[in-house]
């Protein structure tokens, strides 16, 4: 009742308030907690994950030193859960740039509780994503001739080829999203020098490049903040628009298709929020912030998700219409196959997972459960991942030549890696929440309300963050 | 023979260097170094190759070779143009015996048995024993061998004589009951030639002369001439009567489906009609009677109206009957070729189609009879000393034969086996011979011809090998009783003196024989033996009868010859097991064929492994389901299931040899091989087929349309309709290809706009391809000539299973129409599917780092160093002729690797590749006329392919030279290119459509359409 007359800004453009924190300190304890010692249960995911890790470098070292034919690839299907797995990280890398730039471009501030763990996520999705290029190709000690480099030979990658537009794509997305990633953190990296001693003291205090909290500094701040959210939206399209192009492009029945690009970018953003999801709900949990991720900030995701999911049906939806309209009997029978054909199931796990199971977030009590929503989101990520073997995997298997049909079964290496990538993600998600402020201290304080602020006591001490932290504008 | 000792000497010499040099500096990873000639030899130059003439010792057919040698190193086999018998091409077992040459299994020495082991021993000591031995067998001597040129059989002859003993021919596709009916309707003891080429109705009673009959090679050829269309819209009509469809069935126009065993009464029912007007039938005329249409349609399950019109049409065309072959080798086969015999002379074929004068296999092979007689000596302790050259019974034979036991109990058993076989694992003493690229000799394919085989390298020194037939000399002359001549060259140029003195040349012999050496063969004249021959009254009782099955299985069981084993003898070869059974598209391993419905029957499908039972034997194999063999039979491979050969051979399918009975037909003698029922159980295992079969069926795609003989030449209107259908003028105009010309004139080749090649000078060439399908036969010996030529390895069969050969041509086979229930059209089509050289190629662009480039001529090409290995291109290429490396595939071992062709790149791994349209041939030619100071003549330009095509099917040229062959092809009515309307690659490969007798029924096959290619 009384916080109504006290809103600040943020909340006045649809900022959640967190109703039971009232004060900075209380933020800067929470979250930095999670900064402190790790427990068991840490270590056991840690080890789990490194373990992960050491299997899919071991298969990667097997693949090299055998040959790529360790794989299941074969002639017809020459891509297969490596490049599906490739698109899925991107397309998971995509919702952190979502959330943190064009939510926040868009005034959306209940971004705020989730955006760094989604932020990390994309940057390391990216690096996921970004290894599995190279597994693929079949002469990784070659791979760098894919990238534009003077040499004596004037020799140059082909301009032309998709492939070489995803180097560019992907590194960019890579670079824009870290350095987005590292800025938006460098006052919460600030907060946590303060609250530690000796070399993490140290660590924190040379990547918060000393920061003060001077008014100057957040000036500079958030004017960089708002120039790199600007600069990231556009890669938002343009990163998963150049990966659908890898197949858009070509003349693959299946592949061949204009709506490729918008199609994408949807399946990346319903893949991401919905890894977000899956990510908060255990971090929550675990470290108690149900104060920070309140139902509200879920429901606004599940939201999206229910969005997303409608345009990525109206796309599978459309690929059939048009094939069947086209009359052309490669793209027709290539679209039956993929309904009726050798991997039936798999498509039927996608336009379940993805366009079923989502449907049921139409019901406020769903969106409003988190158990359910995670369930929900387990099956997104399943029916997301299952969408690109779908499209890479029966597209390939049932191209222009009959005779050369064939069917492609991923072999154990390749399974080893796929799931090693899940592993290599958490390794490096594990260390994240436990090296960095997984919630941004900085923005949470915003909306707590002023009268509150006032009253912490802070004031005595040399506190990171000002009495009025600017939104950004 | 000076010349030839010289070039032998210099032979060794390079021999000895190429070791040195090592094959391995073709590959960016482990080069070595090399060591330069010391004293090089005078004739060679280095990267430029010397040829050889010899003659193919592949099968007994006798095809001449051109031998293609690289520092002493010998890489391909051709065929060589100027020979009578080939007339320059080569069949896929020709090509494999090239790697026999280098096979890594090769007995490396002579070898003894002591207390049961193989031990080393030096070639005088083990011709000092075989002598002695020989010398204390008094005389029991017996020689099995398989089929030999006439100069080899002489010496053979001549050292039994000297030593005392006696020989026996073996080979398992011999045509004894041909020839014996041969000899009881005609009084000649030969097989009949066949003049296929002026035919223009050809029936086959199941002979495979596609594949292996009498002279494949030939046949197909002189086959292809007459099937394929000629310019005036005219081609020969091919009637397929049998129960299973082989390859040469497959290329047939209609099918009888008969049972096994009823060809006498068709061929009698036939020959009923023509001599019921013609009354010819001289001392038969009793027996066609019995078998009027009707009587002869009720034996063979069809209709008599089918008898009569097939009369009809075979009395009043040039036709020729042939039949029925090794496959159809029952208990009357010998009346069933003499009820041919008796067609084709009531037709008034002999003399003109059907020649009675001897071919190869005349002089070849006696018949099983005669083994059985062999058997029984042996067994009754009758033969000291029992040596087998060049044929292999142990495996050859059925096991009821008990020929094993026999052998075993003889007291000295000699082989010359060149490899390892069931007959030389239990020799007592190994001999092993060179190979025929390593040795003299010569064949006599016909009467009058006569082919050098010479020393085209030296004996590759992996081996210590000897010629048998140097061995067999040095023996005798140990054993005190010397032939003559020391040498087998000796003694074959004693024999050509001879020939020489019959041919009336007035060259003197050094000058005749070097003449012969290059030419490869000598025809002498040979007095006409013409005459009309009127058929003669049987000398031996005969019944027409179907014959007698062992057994009372569900099915009749067929074992047919292998179009790339032959009897097993090129079993070991992995060229061959890694080829595609040219019918089932099965590789490595064995398979049993039944038809769909009986297969849905008994519950099983593709890959379902059955136990097939008879009453000697019973085998488990995986079915493969196919619609060309009747419900009530099914067909099982020769010449796999080898125990003792090499690493490639043994373990892959069953002998089917084991299923049969061992019994000689009567009264020819021949070995039947269609002689019992069995049974076929499910077991419930599965097997996945290593095929490279997606689907049999075209799913709508025009890949390989066919037009109907009476459409043609108003085709443009056909063609204008089809794009009206497609709509494709439309699309394209809306896609912004207005200004694409789908059926552009090939002198504007390729079409404006879209050229990514140099074509601002004229004079720069487009490569371009032809290929008629209406001459492609789908025999594949393309597919082996490629891979020899460019260096295209093995997989092996897991490899191949998962889909990963790399073969650069893929042929396709598609069933349109295959009714196996009656008698009715038949459409079967084949397809050479390699890579099209597009002009708007897909797989360019997408390559991130330019592997796949457009050469200023058009050509495709693939640069394997930059290649990085993404398979973007691959994915792209909607013909799928893009093969990659997914291991190292080409490190075989020594001395496999001899045979690698040092002008193509060894490729690595993580490595695409495909069809480069034999480059490494084109620059060869363009840089040997700029020293010529001419330019390329059309035609001068050969790939592997084409150079090996038997059927005449392919053509390579410049398309922007309108007067090309290949320019000419492309504007004939019937050519068309893959794709193209679909997707406008503009292909380079312009195929010609086959062009059918019946209405073209697109599609209307159904029966084992399998659209998903769940075993794959």
């Amino acid at each position: 009742m009384t916080r109504m007359a006290t809103l600040t800004e943020a909340q006045k453009r649809g900022a959640l308030a967190h109703p039971d924190v009232d004060l900075h300190d209380e933020v800067n304890r929470d979250i930095l907690k999670m900064l402190s010692a790790p427990g068991k249960g840490w270590w056991f995911l840690f080890a789990l994950a490194a373990l992960g890790v050491g299997v899919m470098f071991g298969s990667w070292g097997w693949q090299i030193y055998r040959g790529i034919g360790v794989t299941g690839l074969s002639s017809p299907v020459g891509w297969g859960a490596y490049i599906t797995t490739f698109v899925f990280w991107v397309g998971i890398a995509h919702s952190g740039t979502l959330i943190s730039a064009i939510l926040f471009l868009f005034r959306a501030p209940w971004r705020q509780s989730i955006y760094r763990m989604a932020e990390a996520m994309t940057v390391f999705g990216v690096m996921t994503a970004g290894l599995f290029p190279l597994i693929h190709v079949g002469r990784v000690w070659h791979a760098y001739w894919l990238i534009p480099y003077p040499n004596a030979r004037y020799l140059w990658p082909n301009f032309r080829s998709p492939l070489v537009w995803d180097v560019f794509a992907v590194t960019t997305y890579f670079t824009v999203s870290s350095v987005f990633f590292y800025l938006g953190m460098v006052p919460d990296m600030a907060a946590a020098r303060d609250k530690t001693k000796g070399i993490r003291q140290k660590l924190y205090s040379l990547i918060s490049l000393g920061w003060r909290g001077t008014d100057r500094q957040w000036h500079h701040f958030g004017k960089a903040y708002l120039f790199l959210a600007a600069l990231a939206t556009p890669l938002v399209l343009s990163v998963h628009s150049v990966v659908s192009w890898d197949f858009a492009m070509s003349i693959v029945p299946g592949w061949h298709a204009t709506i490729f690009a918008p199609y994408f970018v949807a399946g990346a953003i319903f893949s991401g929020v919905a890894m977000v999801i899956t990510l908060a709900v255990p971090i929550r949990k675990a470290f108690g912030l149900e104060a920070y991720l309140t139902t509200k900030h879920f429901d606004a995701m599940a939201k999206l998700i229910m969005l997303t999911s409608l345009i990525v049906f109206y796309a599978y939806l459309t690929e059939f219409f048009m094939a069947w309209y086209s009359g052309e009997p490669p793209e027709k029978q290539m679209f039956w196959n993929r309904l009726f054909g050798h991997y039936w199931w798999a498509t039927w796990i996608m336009l379940t997972c993805n366009g079923l199971v989502p449907m049921m977030l139409w019901f406020k009590r769903v969106r409003h459960s988190i158990p359910a929503l995670f369930a929900i989101t387990i099956f997104i990520n399943i029916g997301m991942w299952f969408e690109r073997f779908v499209i890479i995997v029966t597209s390939l298997s049932h191209e222009y030549a009959p005779f050369a049909w064939g069917v492609y079964r991923p072999s154990l290496t390749e399974m080893g890696i796929v799931l090693g990538s899940f592993a290599w993600f958490s390794f490096w998600f594990l260390l994240f929440i436990r090296l960095l402020p997984p919630v941004a201290i900085a923005e949470l304080k915003e909306v707590i309300p002023a009268r509150m602020r006032r009253g912490s006591g802070g004031q005595d001490r040399h506190d990171a963050v000002p009495a009025t932290a600017p939104a950004g504008d | 023979m000076s010349e030839g000792i010289k070039r032998r000497d210099f032979l060794k010499v390079v021999g000895v260097g190429g070791v040195g040099a090592g094959l391995t500096g073709c590959s960016t990873e482990g080069a070595e170094k090399l060591l330069p000639y010391v004293v090089p030899p005078e004739d060679v130059t280095p990267g430029v190759a010397t040829w050889y003439t010899s003659t193919c010792g592949g099968c007994s057919a006798g095809c001449g070779l051109w031998v293609r040698t690289r520092e002493g190193r010998v890489v391909k086999l051709e065929g060589n143009p100027s020979h009578p018998v080939s007339g320059g091409a080569l069949c896929q077992r020709g090509h494999a015996s090239l790697q026999a040459l280098y096979a890594p299994d090769r007995h490396t020495r002579p070898m003894r048995r002591v207390d049961g082991e193989l031990q080393p021993i030096s070639w005088d000591d083990a011709e000092a024993l075989l002598a002695e031995r020989i010398a204390g067998a008094a005389g029991n001597v017996l020689m099995i061998n398989g089929a030999m040129g006439p100069s080899m059989t002489d010496l053979v002859d001549q050292f039994l004589a000297s030593v005392g003993g006696s020989r026996i021919e073996w080979e398992g596709l011999a045509e004894a009951p041909l020839r014996e009916a041969t000899r009881i309707a005609w009084g000649r003891d030969v097989v009949p030639r066949y003049d296929f080429e002026s035919s223009d109705f050809i029936l086959s009673f199941g002979a495979d002369f596609i594949e292996t009959w009498v002279s494949p090679v030939e046949y197909q050829r002189a086959f292809a001439r007459a099937a394929g269309v000629n310019g005036a819209g005219e081609k020969a009509e091919f009637v397929f009567i049998g129960p299973r469809l082989n390859l040469t069935g497959q290329n047939a126009d209609e099918w009888v489906p008969i049972p096994v065993g009823s060809e006498a009464a068709v061929a009698l029912g036939i020959a009923s009609v023509i001599a019921g007007r013609r009354g010819n039938a001289g001392p038969y005329a009793s027996v066609l009677q019995a078998y009027s249409p009707e009587a002869a349609a009720s034996a063979a399950g069809i209709e008599a109206a089918t008898i009569r019109e097939l009369a009809d049409r075979f009395q009043n065309s040039a036709s020729v009957a042939v039949g029925p072959g090794v496959a159809g080798q029952h208990r009357n086969a010998t009346a069933a070729n003499l009820a041919v015999h008796i067609l084709n002379a009531v037709a008034g074929n002999v003399g003109t189609r059907v020649r009675l004068v001897a071919n190869a296999q005349s002089a070849a092979a006696r018949p099983y009879g005669e083994v059985e007689g062999a058997i029984r000596s042996m067994a009754s302790g009758g033969v000291g000393v029992v040596m087998v050259h060049g044929t292999n019974p142990v495996h050859g034979l059925p096991p009821a034969s008990g020929f094993v036991d026999a052998f075993a109990g003889v007291p000295f058993k000699v082989s010359f086996a060149r490899e390892p076989d069931e007959t030389s694992a239990m020799a007592d003493l190994i001999l092993p011979d060179r190979h025929f690229l390593e040795s003299w000799g010569d064949a006599s394919p016909r009467p009058g011809l006569f082919s050098l085989q010479q020393p085209a390298m030296e004996a590759v020194p992996h081996f210590d090998t000897k010629q048998t037939g140097d061995v067999l000399l040095s023996v005798a002359t140990r054993a005190g009783s010397p032939v003559g001549p020391a040498t087998t060259h000796e003694h074959l140029r004693a024999r050509w003196q001879q020939l020489h003195g019959n041919s009336g040349s007035n060259l003197d012999f050094e000058a005749w024989w070097r003449a012969a050496l290059k030419r490869g063969s000598v025809e002498l004249p040979i007095p006409a033996t013409e005459a009309a021959v009127a058929l003669r009254q049987p000398d031996v009782a005969l019944t027409f009868d179907s014959p007698s099955l062992d057994g009372d299985g569900e099915f009749a069981l067929v074992v047919y010859p292998s179009s790339r084993f032959g009897d097993g003898k090129h079993a070991n070869s992995a060229w061959m097991q890694e080829l595609p059974d040219p019918v089932s598209k099965i590789a490595w391993h064995g398979w049993v064929e039944i038809h769909p419905n009986a297969a849905e029957r008994i519950g099983v499908g593709k890959g379902d492994v059955v136990a097939v039972a008879s009453p000697h034997g019973s085998v488990n194999l995986p079915v493969f389901t196919y619609p060309g063999i009747r419900e009530d039979t099914v067909a099982i491979q020769m010449g796999m299931g080898r125990e003792q050969s090499g690493r490639y051979a043994n373990g892959n399918g069953v002998n089917a040899m084991t299923l049969l009975p061992a019994e000689a037909e009567q009264p020819s003698g021949g070995l039947v091989h269609l002689a019992t029922r069995v049974s076929v159980v499910p077991t419930g295992e599965v097997y996945r087929l290593a095929t490279i079969e997606g689907s049999d069926s075209q799913s709508e795609r025009g890949i390989a349309p066919a037009i109907h003989l009476g459409a043609l030449g108003h085709a443009a209107e056909g063609g204008e309709e089809d794009h009206a259908e497609h709509g494709l003028e439309e699309m394209q105009l809306l896609g912004g290809f207005g200004a694409v010309e789908v059926e552009g004139d090939a002198a504007d080749w390729p079409l404006p706009d879209t050229d990514r090649g140099d074509y601002g000078d004229p004079a720069t060439p487009r490569w371009a391809m032809a290929i008629d399908l209406d001459k492609c036969t789908g025999c594949s010996a393309c597919i082996v000539a490629c891979q020899s030529e460019n260096n295209v390895a093995f997989v092996g069969e897991d490899q191949l299973r998962m889909g990963r050969d790399l073969a650069w041509i893929r042929l396709e086979r598609y069933y349109e129409t295959v009714d196996a229930s009656h008698a009715g059209p038949l459409d079967v089509r084949h397809l050479p599917m390699l890579c099209q050289h597009c002009n708007n190629a897909p797989c360019e662009p997408v390559c991130p780092v330019v592997a796949a480039y457009h050469t200023p001529d058009g050509l495709n090409g693939q640069v394997y160093n930059r290649c990085v290995g993404t398979r973007y291109c691959a994915n792209n290429c909607p013909y799928k002729v893009r093969v990659f490396n997914w291991y190292s595939y080409a490190d075989v071992p020594e001395p496999l690797n001899w045979q690698y062709n040092p002008d193509v790149t060894i490729r690595n791994t993580g490595i695409m590749e495909k069809c480069s349209f034999c480059v490494q041939r084109i620059r060869e030619v363009q840089n040997r006329v700029a020293v010529e100071g001419r330019t390329v003549a059309d035609g001068e330009v050969v790939p592997a392919c084409q150079q090996s095509c038997p059927a005449e099917a392919i053509v390579f040229g410049n398309i922007r030279d309108a007067s090309s062959r290949v320019a000419t092809l492309a504007r004939n009515e019937r050519t068309y290119r893959v794709l193209d309307e679909l997707i406008n690659t503009q292909p380079a490969v312009h195929y010609l459509k086959k062009v059918t007798l019946h209405e073209v029924e697109d599609g209307a096959h159904q029966g084992a359409s399998q659209n998903e290619p769940a075993d794959r």
